[in-house]
Order: structure tokens, then sequence, then C-alpha cells
């Protein structure tokens, strides 16, 4: 063994850079946080593995997308390998934007290494457009509809929105085309992407060294005369030939990968990878949600609404993500240590907050229906009776009370009004305007309680 | 005889000017290799197609189906209320052609009129509901509300509901294509 691993290094002479690779010094600070990068690297290794042995059962067209899905979860491993995949996903967004803040929360952003942050803010994009990609070669409902909903999205952008739509879906429509691209962009175009961002993102570490943690007292004060970037060519010089060799700070990294893959498998064997209904354009009822990671941007267009929408949440979006990626540009503030930094770290934990308040509130949210009008105290059983009829009937669809409901009728009571119970009765059952449906299926009695509600609504009418 | 090169003044100008000349090349054949790449790829997006591209046709994730197809006869619909149907349509999707059941609702007008609307949100197409008592259409995504002749009523969609063409035949109501 020995003796044919010795034949081929002299050959290939590969020892004495895997020696220098390993034993080279990095900061002795290097700890847990900073083993998320190669938890990237790891999950990153996992899904393109995963995605391979997919590749082989797996068939990207409407026919049979579904089915051969559902064949792999019959096969011997099949589910595990496709449970790994989707969990691995999920962890894959996660960590690759913890690792994304560690950096940023340690300036480790700045000289030398702006390019390596534009590198890795565009892997993450990158990781990204692979999940939204990967999303809909299943070809169930959740798939289908989170696709309609991501690319309309990306429609409604102005001037350019229709040409994106269709560069998206390879034409107008939502079918055999999109899922064709979607499938050769997931495992072609991105991964080629994915590998050579990733060698370059690497290749820089290796020759930066690894950042280490920021001092709060520089180790080099700028001497007399001398520029704060002189200062830390001296310290950054210093430090990149003192700290413990390179192996001792795999060890954390390796475990930390051991656990991960732990999660994840434990989470295909256990929960496996959910598959929905067959993809169906005609369904009724089907309630589409993305997955957690754009459940943020979801939730964000109940915020957006109007005639500016559009234009607003791509001026956002595009401003956000140019912001992202620009942030050794932008960032002109020299100290490294968070404390000093009060602004930039204010902002990412703003960041932070608004990313998880908008995907709590995204993922709790009932599916959108009718509004509800609340009931106040002291209203008798007849008008309470009532009310639950309003909101059922759908009456708050066009009727606002309190505040509450749609605009396309008036805002009940209208204050100048002439109400009293027989009327009200005959405004509801046959309406004056062909805007409100007639409501004459209700009951009697229903009619009575809805009346009794709306008249309790203008104190001062005949019961 | 063989000549070492020397790096003297002439060998270097003949560096420079081969160096220049690959780069040439190098981006000769990388045109060469990308133009009809990207073009292929980016197709979508540019060419030229007819009919012209309809925006309301995009944002509805319908299948486009060809001809005209009978929904029922006029006297089975009630006048005023949303019914839905599911004609059975030749739909083309990509290099597919295929028989499906595709979801419509049908409002029959006074007299021997009717409409017929394809029940997906104009804001990002997600599938609505008809609520029978309000007689509204609502959208499970982002509180989209319609009325039974398919105009906003709530929330975001900036467009009434898409209607399929509609005529009616000795007392059957047929849908053809999508309206603008
Ligand atoms: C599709 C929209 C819509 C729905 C649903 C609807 N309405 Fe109306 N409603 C209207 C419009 C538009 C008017 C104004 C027309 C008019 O004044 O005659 C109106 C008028 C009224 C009025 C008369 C207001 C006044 O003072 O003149 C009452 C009362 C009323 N609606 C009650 C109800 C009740 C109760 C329900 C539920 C059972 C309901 N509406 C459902 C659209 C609607």
């Amino acid at each position: 063994m020995r003796a044919i691993g010795r034949w081929i290094d002299e050959r290939l002479q590969l020892s004495a850079l895997v020696t220098a690779f390993l034993d080279r010094p990095v900061p002795r600070q290097v700890g847990w946080f900073h083993t998320l990068g190669s938890a990237t690297l790891f999950l990153i290794v996992l899904q393109v593995v995963t995605g391979i042995a997919l590749s082989l059962a797996y068939v990207p067209s409407p026919d049979h997308a579904y089915e051969s899905i559902a064949f792999i979860d019959t096969m011997p491993l099949g589910a595990v390998v496709r449970g790994v995949h989707q969990w691995g996903a999920s962890l894959l967004v996660l960590v690759v934007g913890l690792h994304a803040l560690r950096v940023f929360a340690w300036a480790a952003y700045k000289y030398p290494r702006e390019l390596n942050w534009v590198i890795g803010a565009f892997l993450f994009l990158v990781v990204l457009a692979f999940a939204f990609t990967g999303y809909l070669l299943p070809w169930d409902q959740k798939a289908y509809w989170a696709t309609v909903v991501g690319t309309n999205i990306a429609g409604q952008a102005p001037l350019i929105g229709g040409a994106v739509l269709e560069l998206l879906r390879g034409g107008q429509q939502l079918g055999a085309v999109t899922l064709a691209r979607f499938y050769g962009i997931h495992v072609w175009v991105l991964p080629a992407a994915l590998i050579v961002l990733v060698a370059v993102h690497l290749f820089a570490v290796v020759r930066q060294g690894i950042a280490a943690p920021p001092r709060l007292v520089p180790l080099a004060q700028p001497m007399l005369g001398e520029s704060r970037r002189a200062a830390y060519e001296r310290e950054y010089a210093a430090e990149k030939h003192v700290g413990k060799p390179f192996y001792e700070a795999l060890l954390p990294d390796a475990i930390v990968a051991l656990i991960l893959l732990a999660i994840v498998l434990a989470a295909a064997v256990i929960i496996g990878a959910p598959l929905e209904e067959r993809a169906d354009p005609n369904a009724v009822g089907y309630v589409p949600r993305p997955d957690w990671y754009f459940l943020d941007l979801f939730q964000l267009l109940w915020y957006f609404t109007g005639e500016l929408e559009s234009l607003l949440i791509f001026g956002f979006l595009t401003v956000a993500a140019l912001v992202f990626v620009l942030v050794p540009f932008l960032d002109r503030n020299p100290a490294r240590h968070p404390r000093n930094r009060p602004f930039a770290l204010n902002l990412m934990g703003a960041t932070v907050v608004a990313v998880l308040g908008l995907t709590y509130v995204g993922a709790t949210a009932a599916p959108s229906g009718l509004p509800v009008v609340p009931a106040v105290a002291g209203m008798s059983a007849d008008e309470l009776a009532g009310l639950e009829l309003f909101n059922a009937q759908g009456c708050t669809a066009c009727h606002s009370v309190r505040g509450v409901g749609g605009s396309a009728g008036p805002a009940l009571p209208e204050p100048d009004a002439k109400w009293e119970a027989e009327r009200v009765r005959r405004l509801i059952v046959s309406p004056e305007d062909e805007e409100m449906p007639a409501f004459d299926q209700l009951s009697p009695e229903e009619l009575d309680r809805l009346v009794a509600f709306l008249l309790s609504l203008k104190p001062g009418s005949a019961p | 005889m063989d000549h070492e090169p020397q790096p003297g003044p002439r060998n270097r100008s003949r560096r420079t000017f081969v160096l220049r000349v690959l780069g040439v090349i190098a981006a000769q054949l990388g045109l060469g290799i990308s133009a009809p790449v990207v073009g292929f790829g980016s197709a979508p997006s540019w060419r030229a197609r007819t009919p012209p591209r309809l925006l309301s046709e995009s944002v509805v994730p319908t299948l486009r189906a060809q001809g005209w197809t009978s929904v029922g006869r006029i006297e089975d619909f009630e006048v005023g209320v949303p019914k839905r149907v599911a004609p059975v349509r030749r739909v083309v999707d990509g290099w597919v052609t295929r028989e499906e059941p595709i979801a419509v609702y049908v409002v029959r007008r006074s007299g021997s009129k009717a409409v017929a609307f394809d029940p997906h949100c104009t804001h990002l197409g997600c599938p609505l509901q008809f609520v029978e008592g309000a007689r509204v259409f609502l959208c499970p995504c982002h509180g989209g509300v319609f009325d039974s002749k398919g105009s906003v009523v709530a929330g975001p969609p900036p467009r009434p509901m898409v209607r399929y063409e509609t005529k009616v035949e000795q007392g059957e109501i047929l849908i053809g294509a999508l309206e603008e």
C-alpha cells in the first residue's frame, strides 16, 4: 500500500503540496464559527453526489417526472437519497447564510479579501438559484405552484419582466419546455458556475490565509505618517506566519461535517422527502406556499401592493442584492472589531430580524381568505349570530365594518342611509344595484339575525 | 544549428506579438462557441412570435388549447351565477399535445349570452376559489378577490380575471382561446 503510494507520489509529486497545505499556519483563534465555511463545502459536495445519484432515475418531462420521482421512492434507498438531497438543500441555504453572517460580523470582507466576499455573495445567489430550479423537478403541486408564483414575480419586473419570464420558462407557458429548462439549468449551468466560484473562493482563502478574528486594539498601530492600510499590511504579514497548523483547524470542521451528515440522514430516514399530489394547473382549493427559504419573499408581497408594487419590489430587491454583493466597497469604515462598527452590526441585526420575522409570519399565516370582522363586547346572541353570517357569507369581501373588509361596496353602515329592518332586508335579498349579489338563498331566520347585526351597527335606527 | 531563445528586445516584442495574436484567437473561439449557445438559450425572450405576446396569458398557467369546445347547454346555467365546468380540451405543451380537463367558470348573462373565466389570479397565477354565498373568487396567496363579473374587488390583482372567447350556438356554450 505504502509502496504504491510512494510510486504514485514519485510521478505526481503531490506530497510536498499536501504537507504545505496541511501544515500552513492559521490564526490560533480559528474555532467553531469558522466551521461554517467548510460545512457549506461539505453540504455542496453532498448535494452534488446525491444529485448525480437521483439523475440516474429521474426524467425531466411532465409526462414522467412525477412518476419517476415516485418510482425513485420505491427503489432501495431511493427515498433516503432523495431525502438527503431535499434536507441537504434546506440545510445548505441555512449554513451558507450563517457563513455569510459570520464573515460579516468578523469584518473578514475587508482588505485584502473584498473580492472573495463578492465571489461568496454570488455563490449564495447560486445556491438560491439551485433551490429555485430544483424545486420544480418533482412536478408535484408544491413544485408547480411555487414555480408559477416565482416566475410570475420575476415577470412583474418593470420593462424587462416579460422577457425575463420567457427566459425562465422557455416560452410564455409553464410546461414541458420549462421543466426541461429548469433541469438543464439545475444540473449543468448552475453546477458549472458553482465549481468555478467555489474553486476561486477556496483558492483565495488558501492564498490569503484565514482572517484572524478582529482585535479591539490592532496588533500594529499606524506609526507616524503611516497609512492605516500599511499598518494593516504589517499585521497581516505578521499573522500569516504564526498560528496553529491548519490540520488542527480541520478537526472541528470534520466534527461539524459529521454532525450535519447525521442530521440530514436522520431527517431523510425519519421524515423522508415529501411529495404532494401530481402537478395540476386546474386544481381548485390548492394553497400555494414556497419552502421556508422563500417564505420571506412570498410574505413581502403582502406589503408591496398597489400600483407601485412591481416597481417597489424590484427596486427593493435589486438594491438589497447590490448592497449584499458590494458590501466591501460600501463599508468604508476601516475598523474591524464589531464594537467599532455599530452601524454595520445594527444593519446586520435588522436584516436578520426582518428575514426571521417575515419567514415566521409567512409560515404561520393562514391561507388568505375573506376578511373577518371581530365581535365587540355587548352584542346580543342574535347579533353575534348575524355577525357570523356576515363573515361566513362573504359580505366582508365587499363591505367593511369598523374598518375591516373590502371596498367594492360601501362601508357599513352608510352614514346617511335610512335603515329600518324591512328596508335592510330588502337591500340584502334584492339589492338595488347589480354590483351586489342577491342573497335570496338565506332562510328568514338567517336574514333576521343578519339584519339585527347590521342595525346594531347604527345606534338609533328602529329595530 | 539550434538557437536558444535570446531574451533580447527582438524576442520580447515577438513575445508580445504572439500573445496578442493568441488573445485575439482566444476571443474569437470564445465568441464562436458562446454566440450560438447563448442565442439558443435566450431565444424564448427575443424571438418574434405570432400571435404576439399577451401578458395575461403568461400570468395564468393554463395551457393553450385550440378550437372551440362546448361547456354545456345554456339552459343548465342559472343567470348571473358562476358555475365550474371542466371541458376536456386538446392542449399543447411544448412538444406534447394531449387531452386534458380544463377548469373554467361559466356565467350565463341575461338571455342567450355567456362569459367564461379562467380561474387563476391575475396577480401571480394562484388558483382561485369560488365562494358560493358572496359569489366572489378568492385568491389563497395574497388576498385578491374578484366578483362574479371577474372584476377586482380587493387585493393586489392588477387586472380583471382572464376570459375565454365565448359564443352560443344552438343553445350550446362554446369557449375558444383566452382573451387578453
Ligand atoms: C360583490 C360585492 C358585494 C357583496 C359580496 C355584498 N355586497 Fe352589499 N353592496 C355591494 C354594493 C356595490 C352595494 C352598493 C349598491 C347599493 O347601494 O345599492 C351594496 C349595498 C349593500 C347595502 C345597502 C347599503 C345602503 O345603505 O344603501 C347593504 C345593507 C348591504 N350591501 C349588505 C350586504 C350584506 C349583508 C352582504 C352579505 C350577505 C353583502 N352586502 C354582500 C356589494 C356587495
